[in-house]
């Protein structure tokens, strides 16, 4: 038994589809993350389950009951936006009591529940301040403080680190997480960046046009892509074509064959590795790219590129352009998507 | 440095272009007598004691007053939730209001007044000669700059995500727009009113031709004045001057919120 | 109005998509209705009144009143005296409006903001109060008439004809011109001027080759705003001259409402060709706009 249930979910608006047919399923404190393209329906979909936008058919309940038709004001559902949606004329304080307000709470409860969200999300003294006078980080983490307040029972996130710099970004989503698993409260996480689901996500629904096309823990996702899709989507994963695959590794394939960079070992021209392994081929480097802890070489064999990750140990190590290679797919990673 | 001496020497002719009918009004109104000398001779008060107990003079400007807080009440009551409605129910209405709102604009007040006239001279709404159809005509003058305003407020804003974090805190919608939409709105609605109120004030094509002495307004009674003594007239355009003065003040004041 | 009201961005709270989509926002709708009567009430029914009369005689329809209007000296007159004053009077006050916002951009800000304050309190002074102002000053008997007329200066300025208007009317349009022109100059970017002058331009020339180009649709747009706010005025120039000064609003305004003879379909006729009048000069501007750069 799911705490939240979706089925048949669908939404459409005059033609587009936006969603269809959405089967979902999430444990009590779990941090589920909704992972796709921009437009693919993740946002509208989460938009539904708070109420916020009608669906037109499918069901979604929390501990079994349906609230499909419930307003979003008695849902009992916490949202944090990517705009953050704070009240510009509303203090740090006056916006997190705003939803205690309207449980018509007494005062003295209201001061030590938002005295008390205030610091679970560190910002003691700024409580007297407006929303324009914070930093993004910190409106942020006061939209946080405001959803978590009331005491929801799911946590809804649109997006909420993509409008934050790449370092407050970080240290926010460790936050989010942290505070979440702190108060095991079922969370859906909406994001269109694979890392940020990656890093947080206990569980992952990739969504493509409006439909899942694959669910699961966060390494499965990443490691087993059920489709061409998802594997594009995942990362630099190298698609061999059916062609090329046939012409590279003698396979007959139907579909793509998906080749994690970091599957690909390499070391130089005339090793042998045992023939169990994988297959060996003889490469070209083209080019390298230094990410740090990793140098990602482009190499070039019998007119493929592949991209290959290689752990950067030391400077001595990088190869140069043109050096030829011997290198070796491992069997076990290989995976054909569709 | 040459550049920065021909800048100050165009503002301050500019300043003093638009400054000497003023400043001359002003002077006039203080004066007992001018005539054929650079300044006036005797500085008095006593054009304004004689305006300030006219008693026509005070139901005018009472009348002006009346009218002009009578319309923007309206105006708020009516234009407020409209602006909102179109914002956040009907988005691309707003392209259309731009539109609507400037067919007063369009059409001069004379022009609207041969419509007007004959409109509302009789028939179920004999609105000519009162008040009423001042508070009408003033209301389509207001229309375009506090809806401007207004738009403007809320397009800073983003109401819908506003209103659906109140939705999720457990806000009705009418409470939503309260609390969380309508304090936003009081700067630019205030900048807007004020604005308005003076612009109001000064109106005499509508006042004149529509109404005339049935309902004497300040433009009017001034207007009726034209044949006493100049020293007096002044002394009206001056206290009407001064008295918009001080609502464009607060309508600058208001209007910097940015 | 029916793609607005199922636009996607605004589906109701706890309504399901089942109802027409037309009726969803039926209390929404209804907030509305207080405007659009009024707007109605006051503004398109007399238009239309307007159109439907000029059209009208005591024998059904008839052109008659348009063709009255182009064969008679006294209401072609109207027109001339309107339009010539109009014009020299937005274009005299674009030029010093051009000049005076173009260097207050340059002052120092604190003199900047004291004068923008005192051109929107100067934008108040117009009308009646206008008018009186300058017939304190420069009327019949005004204090610099009777000063430059013993001093031997004046000789033939009268402020009841046509250059007095012309006078009155630039002063009124100097603070809506500021008040337009003076943001649109940010339009012009500080660096463009070095740039033409390491180029080897001169200061004409920046203007000549950028910067009048640049604010050429501001500089179209305000002048029709100027033109349209002339020709539409009336309590200036009836105040000064009680009606006695042939312009087309003063006929229009003693057809309906003089005391000698009333004929309102006549007015709404003069009305409907003063609207068009400005229409066709609207619709000039649209077109010099689209053949400026700006369209490409």
């Amino acid at each position: 038994m799911f705490y939240v249930e979706v089925s048949g979910l669908t939404k459409r608006y005059d033609a587009t589809t936006v969603f269809e047919d959405i089967q979902l399923g999430l444990k009590k404190g779990e941090f589920a993350t909704l992972l796709g393209p921009s437009g693919c329906g993740k946002s509208t979909l989460l938009r539904c389950l708070a109420g916020l936008t009608a669906a037109d058919h499918g069901q979604i309940r929390v501990e079994g009951q349906d609230i499909t038709h419930l307003a979003p004001q008695k849902r009992g559902i916490g949202m944090v936006f990517q705009s953050y949606a704070l009240f510009p004329n509303m203090t740090v304080a006056e916006n997190i009591a705003f939803g205690l307000k309207m449980q018509r709470r007494q005062p003295e409860e209201m001061v030590r529940r938002v005295t008390e969200a205030i610091r679970l999300v560190e910002l003691s003294n700024k409580e007297h301040h407006y929303p324009h006078e914070l930093s993004g980080g910190q409106r942020q983490r006061v939209a946080l403080a405001r959803a978590l307040v009331v005491e929801p029972r799911i946590l809804l996130l649109d997006e909420p680190l993509s409008a934050l710099d790449a370092r407050i970004r970080r240290s926010l989503r460790e936050e989010i997480r942290d505070i979440q698993s702190r108060l095991g409260l079922t969370t859906v996480f909406v994001t269109h960046d694979q890392e940020e689901a990656l890093t947080l996500s206990d569980r992952i629904f990739v969504m493509n046009q409006g439909r899942i096309v694959q669910e699961g823990s966060a390494e499965t996702v990443y490691t087993q892509p059920a489709t061409e899709f998802v594997a594009r989507f995942m990362g630099s994963y190298n698609l061999l074509a059916p062609a090329e695959a046939k012409r590279l590794l003698g396979l007959e394939l139907k579909g793509h064959l998906a080749i994690r960079p970091e599957s690909i070992h390499l070391s130089e021209p005339g090793h042998s590795y045992p023939a169990h392994l994988g297959v060996p081929l003889t490469a070209t480097i083209r080019q390298h790219q230094l990410l740090g802890n990793i140098i990602r070489y482009h190499v070039e064999a019998q007119g493929t590129t592949l991209l290959i990750d290689h752990l950067n140990r030391s400077a001595d190590d990088l190869l140069p352009s043109g050096a030829q290679i011997a290198l070796l797919i491992d069997r076990q990673q290989m995976r054909e998507v569709h | 440095m040459r550049a920065d001496r021909y800048h100050h020497l165009v503002v301050t002719l500019l300043i003093l272009l638009l400054a000497v009918p003023i400043v001359a009004t002003l002077l006039y109104s203080l004066a007992q007598r001018w005539e054929a000398t650079i300044l006036p001779e005797g500085i008095t008060l006593s054009w304004y004691w004689q305006l300030w107990q006219d008693s026509r003079f005070l139901t005018a400007f009472g009348h002006s007053l009346l009218v002009c807080v009578g319309t923007l009440l309206l105006s708020t009551i009516i234009i407020v939730p409209a602006v909102f409605v179109v914002f956040y129910r009907f988005p691309s209405l707003d392209r259309w209001m731009n539109i609507l709102i400037l067919l007063p604009f369009a059409m001069p007040p004379v022009v609207a007044s041969v419509g007007l006239l004959q409109l509302f001279a009789g028939g179920p709404l004999p609105l000519v000669g009162t008040p009423w159809i001042l508070v009408g005509c003033y209301f389509t003058i207001a229309l375009p700059f506090m809806y401007r305003s207004l738009a403007n407020s809320l397009q800073a804003l983003n109401v819908r995500d506003l209103m659906d974090a109140a939705y999720l805190l457990g806000a009705s919608t009418p409470r939503a727009f309260l609390n969380v939409i309508l304090p936003n709105l009081r700067k630019g609605l205030m900048a807007s009113l004020f604005l308005s109120f003076s612009f109001l004030l000064g109106e005499f094509v509508f006042a004149n031709i529509l109404v005339g002495s049935r309902y004497e307004t300040l433009q009017v009674y001034l207007y009726s004045m034209r044949a006493t003594s100049g020293h007096f007239t002044s002394a009206v355009v001056t206290s009407y001057f001064l008295f918009t003065l001080v609502l464009t003040w607060f309508a600058t004041r208001f209007g910097r919120q940015d | 109005m029916k793609t607005t009201l199922s636009s996607p961005l605004s589906v109701p709270v706890g309504v399901t998509t089942a109802r027409a989509p037309r009726l969803r926002y039926w209390r929404a709708a209804l907030l509305l209705t207080p405007m659009f009567a009024m707007l109605l009430l006051f503004c398109l029914a007399p238009m239309g009144w307007v159109v439907i009369h000029s059209l009208q005689s005591d024998d059904g329809l008839t052109l008659g009143h348009f063709k009255e209007i182009l064969g008679s000296p006294f209401y072609l007159q109207a027109f001339d005296n309107s339009l010539r004053i109009s014009l020299y009077s937005s274009v005299i006050g674009l030029l010093v409006t051009l000049a005076g916002a173009a260097s207050l951009r340059r002052v120092e800000s604190r003199l900047k903001n004291a004068v923008v304050a005192f051109i929107n309190m100067t934008s108040n002074l117009s009308g009646v109060p206008l008018a009186f102002a300058f017939i304190i000053i420069v009327g019949t008997n005004g204090a610099l008439t009777l000063l430059f007329r013993q001093w031997g200066w004046l000789d033939d300025f009268h402020l009841y004809s046509r250059s007095g208007l012309i006078l009155l009317y630039t002063y009124f349009q100097l603070p809506l011109g500021l008040l337009l022109l003076y943001p649109a100059l940010d339009a012009l970017d500080d660096h463009w001027q070095e740039a033409a002058s390491l180029l080897g331009a001169n200061h004409w020339a920046y203007w000549r080759h950028v910067g009048l180009p640049v604010l050429a649709p501001a500089l179209l747009g305000t002048f029709i705003l100027l033109f349209a706010n002339a020709m539409g005025a009336y309590a200036t120039a009836f105040a000064l001259t009680a009606g006695n000064f042939n312009l087309v609003t003063v006929r229009i305004a003693s057809l309906v409402s003089g005391n000698v003879y009333l004929e309102p379909n006549m007015a709404a006729a003069l009305s409907v060709l003063l609207v068009a009048l400005l229409a066709l000069v609207t619709a000039m501007n649209q077109w010099l706009l689209k053949r400026s750069y700006h369209a490409r």
